[in-house]
């Protein structure tokens, strides 16, 4: 996480890999009747608190009880919108009629939802990154931006994602 | 879109958030010029300010900057999860503990009739909405600035902030009011900062969710 704040992608990545597993049981021990595709929701809601929050994590504590107190606001926060919408009824029956898994496991449904609802150049950069594994430099050259506008076209996309859920959530 | 294009899209952005500090540091000397503006152009100075400040009068601009800062320091700590506040709750809580005290002390000099003849004045209702009205800058300053934090208590990270805006403002307003009875300002200031801890208080929820 040190490396991550400095500016180590790659550091950074493989933090959020190495966590995303434990984070997912978490996720799923809590929300028991939550169906998977929610529960991966969750924890993408989960994903991007840390992100958009990891300037609050001091340099010299250990990381652990930042990561949970985070995970655990984010996890009440989304099951408490969450169970007051009609999905939880829907899983019910979901579990007797064994409806067959999706096509991706890791799919949220949410995330598309609001990458819909993001000016589409944003939404192309994050996706750029996330599902094609851009590199800055490639996307700055796809889209005829300047490195540097790219960076900053996806910072504020991934604030604005956050954002976003935030007010799904309300 | 899934977790793992999730996680690489976001191992992609490398610029740092702004940090509280810097908001702080940004924001609130805007709020300070905003509140002095103010009250040169609405209050203005005592006019025997100089012999004020040379007797414990000073004591009503010490205090509650002394308030400010460690309501601050609190409110700071309880914008990072993991950072145990204990210690700061203490050193406020200790003076928070003294005012009382010295208030208990005074009313036992002066008794209740002291108190009710030293506060009803004029001055008090002066007080108890110049202090808010002066706060409103400052709170404003550090619930923005709190907001780009993880605050994992709203309300109660609201009311501590609104503690140190009231401590602000207070200490600003000290220069225009003229009652230095301490049976006239440990109540009507106490009471006029406990106000902004309140609206700090009602508005944390909303401003600082994430």
């Amino acid at each position: 996480m040190r490396a991550a704040n400095g500016g180590d992608t790659a550091a950074y990545r493989q933090l959020l890999q190495a966590i995303t597993p434990v984070l997912r049981r978490v996720v799923q021990a809590r929300g028991g009747g939550l169906g998977q595709d929610s529960c991966e929701d969750v924890l993408q809601d989960v994903l991007l608190a840390i992100h958009t929050k990891r300037h609050t994590w001091r340099q010299d504590a250990p990381l652990r009880p930042w990561l949970y107190a985070i995970a655990r606001h984010k996890v009440v926060d989304a099951f408490r919108a969450r169970g007051r919408r009609v999905e939880l009824a829907i899983d019910d029956f979901a579990d007797a009629l064994a409806a067959p898994q999706g096509p991706d496991p890791l799919a949220g449904r949410d995330m598309e939802k609001l990458l819909g609802a993001l000016d589409p150049r944003a939404a192309d950069i994050v996706r750029g990154f996330g599902l094609r594994g851009e590199t800055t430099a490639e996307t700055a050259a796809r889209l005829g931006m300047t490195e540097g506008a790219v960076r900053v076209a996806l910072h504020r996309a991934l604030q604005t994602l956050a954002r976003l859920r935030e007010r799904m959530i309300e | 879109m899934n977790t793992d294009d999730l996680i690489a899209a976001l191992a992609a952005d490398t610029l740092p958030q702004p940090g509280i500090a810097q908001r702080l540091v940004r924001s609130v000397p805007v709020a300070l010029a905003v509140c002095v503006a103010a009250f040169v152009a609405f209050w203005g100075v005592r006019a025997d300010l100089g012999a004020a400040l040379a007797s414990l009068a000073v004591l009503k601009m010490i205090l509650p900057v002394l308030l400010a800062g460690l309501a601050g320091a609190v409110a700071i700590a309880l914008a990072h999860p993991g950072v145990m506040a204990g210690r700061r709750w203490a050193l406020l809580a200790v003076f928070a503990g003294m005012l009382v005290a010295a208030f208990v002390f005074q009313l036992q000099r002066g008794g209740l009739s002291g108190l009710v003849e030293a506060v009803a004045i004029p001055s008090l209702w002066v007080c108890l909405t110049s202090v808010p009205a002066l706060g409103l800058p400052f709170l404003a300053a550090i619930l923005w600035s709190l907001s780009t934090g993880a605050v994992l208590r709203p309300r109660l990270a609201g009311a501590v902030a609104g503690l140190a805006a009231g401590g602000a403002s207070a200490a600003i307003y000290a220069f225009y009011c003229d009652q230095d009875a301490a049976l006239f300002v440990l109540p009507a200031y106490g009471a006029a900062i406990l106000s902004v801890a309140l609206a700090g208080a009602i508005c944390g929820p909303r401003v600082l969710r994430w």
